[in-house]
Formats: C-alpha cells, sequence, structure tokens
C-alpha cells in the first residue's frame, strides 16, 4: 500500500466518521466548531474563520475563529462578495486578495463555500498552510466534501430548530385555547362576582406572566375596582373616569393624562363592551419575562376579559331575576295578610244598606276597613291607611285591627280607646310609621253615631236636601305621631232616614288622570255621589269607582277603600 | 368537589407545602389562602413540593405570580420541586423557569435555602 493510498483511505474514513458524527447532530455550533478544527487538524493551518451568513447578502458573522486574529467571535463583518463568487465552491484567496484581506488572512487562504442546493449558509475559511503551499487536489476535494457534508447538517439541524420553534409557539396557542375554554366552563359555574373577579386575576397572572393587574368594572354608573394585584396605588374617581376615556386597545407608551397608570408601571389598557357599551377595563404591568405585548397577547387578553364580564353581567342579571321574585313574593304575602284583615263578608246591620270594598293596588298599599258588632248590640265602623306599602305595612295594619279587635267588646270610650291605640302604636313602631284613622260607632237603636278621627280624610255625610255633605273631622292627630298629650274629641250626630255616609281612604282622592297632572279630588268625588244619592249603596259604590277609573284611565297607584252606608 | 389538597409542613426555618391533585380556578383560593397564612407568620423561605400534582390551570400559576414579589422582596422565596414532566411543561410553556426556582427535588430545594 502506497502513501497515497493509505492517505485517501486515511481521508475517506474521516469523511465517514465525520459525516455520520455532524449529520446526527442537531447542534450547529457543534458541527461548525467540528468542521473547523477537522480541517485545520488535517491541512496543518494555523488559522481558521467560519462566517455565517447573517440577514442580509453581505454581512457575514463570525460564527468561530481560530489562531491569531484581529476579529471576534460574534463580530458582524461586510464582506465584498458578489454572485461570481457565490458560485464557486472554493475560493483562492490569490483570486480574490481584497476578500481575505478582510478577514486578515494572507493570499494563500483558500475559503469554501458552505452552501446547500438552494441556500448560500457561509464560509469556511483556512489561512496558510504551515509549510505556504498550496492546497493539494486531494486535499481541496477531502475540505469542499466535508463542506457539504457540514452545510446538510447545519441546514437540518436549523429546520429542526425552526421546527422545535414552531411546535412550541403551537403548544402555546394550544394551551391559550385551552385556558380560554377552561375558563369559560369556570365562569359558568360560578354565580359570585367576586370569584369571577379573582379567577379572572389570577389566570391572567398566570397566563401573562405578569405582577400587575386590575379590573374595574362600571355597574349602574358606578366605576370601581373589582379585583386587582400588584398595585402600589388605587385609582381616585377621576383618574377612573381617565381610564375610560382611552383607546379600547391602549398602549400606556401612547401619550395620555392618568398617573395612575405610570405610577403603577400599567402597560397595557383593554376595554371590554357589553352592547357596546364600555363596561370594563383591564389594565397589565410588564411581563416578568420582559417580552412586549403582541397582538397575539391583546386577542387573549380581550377573549378571557369578554369572558369575565359575561359572567359578571350574568351573575348580575340572576341576582335581578332572585331580587325581583323575592319582591313578588313579599307583595303576595301583603296581599294575603291585608286580605285576611277585612271582614269577609262585610256583616249586615239591620235598617241600614251597607256595602264596602277595597281594591288593592300591585304595590299593595296599607289600606283597612272594619266592620264589628260590639256586645251593647252597636255596630262599629273603621277605616284606616297605614304609611308605606307591602309587609311592614301589612303587618301594622294588623296590629291596627288586633287592637280594634281587642277594644271593642270593652266598655270605654272611643275616645279614650283612640288615645290608647295611639300610645301603643307611637311607642311600638318607628317614628316615620303612621296611620291615618276613623272609626265611628252605630248605637243599637241605629240613631246615634259617634266618631273619632285621627287625621283621617273626611268622611262625608250626605243629608236630603242639603247642596254640601256634612264632613266628619272632630278627632286629633294621626296614630303614631306622638303620645296623646289631649284626649281624642269624640262627636255624636243623629242618623236620619236616607243619610248617606261614605269612607274613603286617599287611594280615591289621589287617582291621578292619565297626564298625571291633576288628581281625581274631593269636588268630583261629592258630584259623583251627589249624583247618585237616590240609589242603593252598592250602585253609589260602583258609580264611583267607575268614575274613578274612567278619571284616571284605569291606572291604579295605590289602594282604593270605599265604604257606603245609607240609613233605611 | 375538586380533587385537590394542600398540607404544609415545617423543616427547620423552611416551610413546605405539598399539594396534590387538580389546581385549577375553583381550587387556586386554597393555595393563595396557605401562602398568605405563611406569609402573615413570617415564614419566608417556602418549598412547594409538587410531587401529588396531577393538573396545573393558568389561575393556579397566578397565584405563585401574585406572591412572588412579596416574599422575595421580604428576604424569602418560592422554590418548586418534583414536578411531573406534563405539569412542568405547562410551567415551562408560560416561562415560569426564567422566574422561579424549578428543582428536581425537594432536598435540592432546602440545601440551596440553607446555602
Amino acid at each position: 500500500m502506497d502513501n497515497e493510498e493509505r492517505q485517501s483511505r486515511f481521508a475517506l474514513r474521516t469523511l465517514l466518521e465525520t459525516s455520520k458524527m455532524l449529520v446526527e447532530s442537531q447542534d450547529p455550533d457543534f458541527v461548525l466548531n467540528n468542521l473547523l478544527l477537522i480541517t485545520m487538524g488535517k491541512l496543518l493551518v494555523t488559522r481558521g474563520i467560519i462566517l455565517i451568513q447573517n440577514g442580509s447578502e453581505n454581512s457575514y458573522r463570525v460564527s468561530k475563529i481560530k489562531g491569531q486574529n484581529s476579529l471576534n467571535e460574534d463580530d458582524l463583518i461586510t464582506l465584498p462578495v458578489d454572485e461570481s463568487i457565490l458560485k464557486k465552491s472554493v475560493i483562492q484567496g490569490t483570486d480574490h486578495p481584497e476578500l481575505v484581506e478582510e478577514l486578515g488572512l494572507s493570499e494563500e487562504a483558500t475559503l469554501f463555500n458552505l452552501r446547500t442546493t438552494n441556500h448560500h449558509l457561509g464560509f469556511l475559511c483556512l489561512g496558510a498552510k504551515g509549510n505556504k503551499q498550496p492546497l493539494a487536489h486531494s486535499e481541496l476535494e477531502f475540505i469542499e466534501s466535508l463542506a457539504i457534508i457540514s452545510s446538510v447538517a447545519i441546514a437540518n439541524s436549523r429546520m429542526f430548530q425552526e421546527l422545535r420553534l414552531i411546535n412550541r409557539k403551537l403548544d402555546r396557542k394550544v394551551h391559550d385555547l385551552h385556558t380560554l375554554l377552561e375558563l369559560s366552563k369556570d365562569f359558568n359555574l360560578m354565580v359570585d362576582q367576586d370569584e369571577i373577579a379573582r379567577t379572572f386575576k389570577f389566570a391572567m397572572l398566570g397566563q401573562m406572566l405578569i405582577r400587575t393587574f386590575f379590573f374595574a368594572l362600571d355597574i349602574d354608573d358606578e366605576r370601581s375596582l373589582i379585583s386587582s394585584s400588584g398595585l402600589k396605588e388605587k385609582p381616585s374617581q377621576e383618574e377612573l373616569k381617565k381610564l375610560y376615556e382611552l383607546d379600547d386597545v391602549f398602549y400606556c407608551n401612547e401619550e395620555h393624562d392618568c398617573p395612575f397608570l405610570d405610577k403603577n408601571n400599567i402597560r397595557l389598557v383593554i376595554a371590554l363592551r357589553f352592547q357596546n357599551e364600555k363596561i370594563g377595563v383591564v389594565g397589565v404591568g410588564a411581563p416578568a419575562n420582559k417580552e412586549e405585548y403582541g397582538s397575539e397577547e391583546v386577542n387573549f387578553l380581550q377573549s378571557l376579559g369578554n369572558l369575565a364580564l359575561l359572567a359578571i353581567q350574568k351573575t348580575m342579571l340572576l341576582e335581578e331575576r332572585i331580587e325581583n321574585k323575592r319582591m313578588e313574593e313579599e307583595l303576595e304575602l301583603a296581599r294575603t295578610i291585608q286580605e285576611g284583615l277585612f271582614p269577609s263578608p262585610v256583616p249586615e246591620i239591620s235598617g241600614f244598606d251597607l256595602k264596602a270594598t277595597n281594591i288593592s293596588s300591585r304595590q299593595v298599599g296599607g289600606d283597612y276597613f272594619d266592620v264589628v258588632e260590639t256586645p251593647d248590640g252597636g255596630h262599629i265602623l273603621a277605616i284606616a291607611d297605614v304609611t308605606g306599602k307591602g309587609v311592614p305595612a301589612s303587618l301594622l295594619m294588623a296590629n291596627l285591627q288586633s287592637m280594634l279587635h281587642a277594644l271593642a267588646p270593652i266598655d270605654i270610650t272611643l275616645s279614650a280607646a283612640t288615645d290608647s291605640i295611639n300610645n301603643i302604636i307611637h311607642h311600638n313602631t318607628p317614628a316615620d310609621k303612621f296611620i291615618t284613622f276613623f272609626w265611628g260607632k252605630i248605637s243599637e237603636c241605629g240613631t246615634y253615631f259617634e266618631y273619632v278621627n285621627a287625621g283621617h280624610n273626611n268622611p262625608l255625610l250626605f243629608r236630603e236636601g242639603e247642596k254640601k255633605p256634612v264632613e266628619l273631622d272632630k278627632g286629633g292627630v294621626i296614630l303614631g305621631a306622638m303620645e296623646s298629650i289631649m284626649p281624642y274629641e269624640s262627636e255624636t250626630i243623629e242618623l236620619k232616614k236616607n243619610d248617606v255616609l261614605v269612607l274613603y281612604t286617599d287611594g280615591v282622592t289621589e287617582s291621578m288622570n292619565p297626564d298625571k297632572t291633576e288628581e281625581y279630588g274631593e269636588e268630583r268625588l261629592e258630584a259623583c255621589i251627589q249624583n247618585n244619592l237616590t240609589k242603593s249603596s252598592q250602585e253609589i259604590m260602583d258609580a264611583v269607582i267607575e268614575d274613578i277609573k274612567a278619571y284616571s284611565n284605569n291606572t291604579q297607584y295605590d289602594d282604593i277603600t270605599l265604604l257606603v252606608i245609607k240609613v233605611s | 368537589m375538586k380533587n385537590f389538597s394542600i398540607a404544609t409542613r415545617q423543616n427547620q426555618n423552611v416551610s413546605i407545602l405539598d399539594i396534590s391533585g387538580e389546581l385549577d380556578a375553583h381550587t387556586a383560593s386554597q393555595l393563595e389562602n396557605a401562602l398568605k397564612s405563611l406569609i402573615d407568620n413570617e415564614n419566608y423561605s417556602i418549598v412547594v413540593n409538587c410531587s401529588g400534582l396531577d393538573y396545573i390551570a393558568s389561575a393556579g400559576l397566578g397565584v405563585f405570580m401574585a406572591y412572588i414579589e412579596d416574599v422575595r422582596s421580604l428576604g424569602g422565596d418560592i422554590k418548586l420541586t418534583d414536578m411531573n414532566d406534563r405539569v412542568y411543561n405547562v410551567f415551562d410553556l408560560l416561562g415560569f423557569p426564567t422566574l422561579y426556582d424549578i428543582l428536581d427535588s425537594e432536598q435540592e430545594a432546602l440545601q440551596s435555602f440553607n446555602n
């Protein structure tokens, strides 16, 4: 075996082993370092450089450098490289002295083009051999082969890295979507606004790798922070207002006049809209890994923010519905209490034609009327209106009813009984609760009517042949306002045949016309009764109610209670 | 009820939280409360042992973000250990390894606190 053959076998084995090692490696750095070391060792060259094209055409980065040279690794240099050079696979320094000079190498240097079929990657630059001899043909072939293998290995590993990067980006996207999906399910299960806001906060902190976060919400024109993290200072109302005036996607390095953003290092503010109204504002600080916010982050933030906002809107609607339902139930309860207090049926009193009715409004007012027989054979008529509406009013009414029923059988004067009722109501109810109250007693013989009026609308007594009704106004102040200092006054009137006595609550006279500009009023009531005086109590009552309905166009705001009694 | 549990141990001056199960939007507040109470009791050297952790969602990661700076400003740290690959992958995807000490074993974390 001659020397030449031994050398070429050695070269082949080196090529084989190197190619195996290089192709298997996915680390371009490793490939390039080996390429340089092997070729320098093989040719006994003391200076070598690997240049990798850096973006633009003539710009190269010093990837590896061995031996004495003024260049350093990672230096960027611009080389006079043109098409003719790029076409060659081997470039002799003697043909391009200007090129090798740029690299700090002598003219004996040789450059090998590192390229694949489609791409120029860079150059392997080898300085002069130790013995200053030009490279032999076999040596050139050997290095060329190595350069080709290395180029393919680098291209492969680049592609591999690119794929890995794409894969990671995809993984991240999948994770983002997974987070959105999972949270939309989680939000759906939550009925508590604070829990939703807190979950939104933690998801943002974790997903965006941030420390600073705020979430402001506008509920019925009240703006406030409902969750935050890492804030040095909360925004003032003025600053909150400014936050709502920013663009829907606002990068805080743009000009603005909200000091809160700079004090807390907020970088990005995003508006959340519901039915085109700006309901929420979300702000985030810098991401901890120092990446800037791009459109992907903005999209993610908007998506997650809108999910949270919808979930919160849903809880508010739910609360509203529950509240409405509760109120409905309360009104129903009030109505039931009230209905239970009215005498049913209205008792009959011999020698009298008595009719009474209560039409309760949707709100359920505090009207009350009663007819009670006393042990001495007399009859008590009562009418009252409690302040307020709903359950509280009906409870107070129930109170009054039980006192009235307890006192009716006792032999005390109406005046003294009214004193007692007033004192009890005054002591047992808050200062803003009153009752207008009228009661009177028809004597056993049916001839006399004694009454006390405690601040109630004056009942009207119509007499045959008299133009104006008598107003029953003797008594005293409304019940519950103050302790009885002056005894309630009472008055006794004599009842005559065909007298018509009408007791009513303010729901009658305060019925409004459709424009809500004028009340029905006492004059209309008097006129209506006057026109129907010859009729029965039922007919008089029906006439009044028809008249009110026509006047108010069937719109009722308060309870209407009417009691008509006619002496037969 | 979600399958998540949390327990606290003490190893000299280091507090160890053993978390296991699924850490998500519904269970994140449990971790938050545990971290809060450690901080309130002036335990700032914290190791979170994740060996029993099967799943972590972004809300769970957010809890760590919310407290890390407080703990560090008080001279302590939160170190995470013993994660399975799937859990680590989520931490990695979101960039946590650049911010947090994520170690293979609790022992390593204890040693690094003692140094």
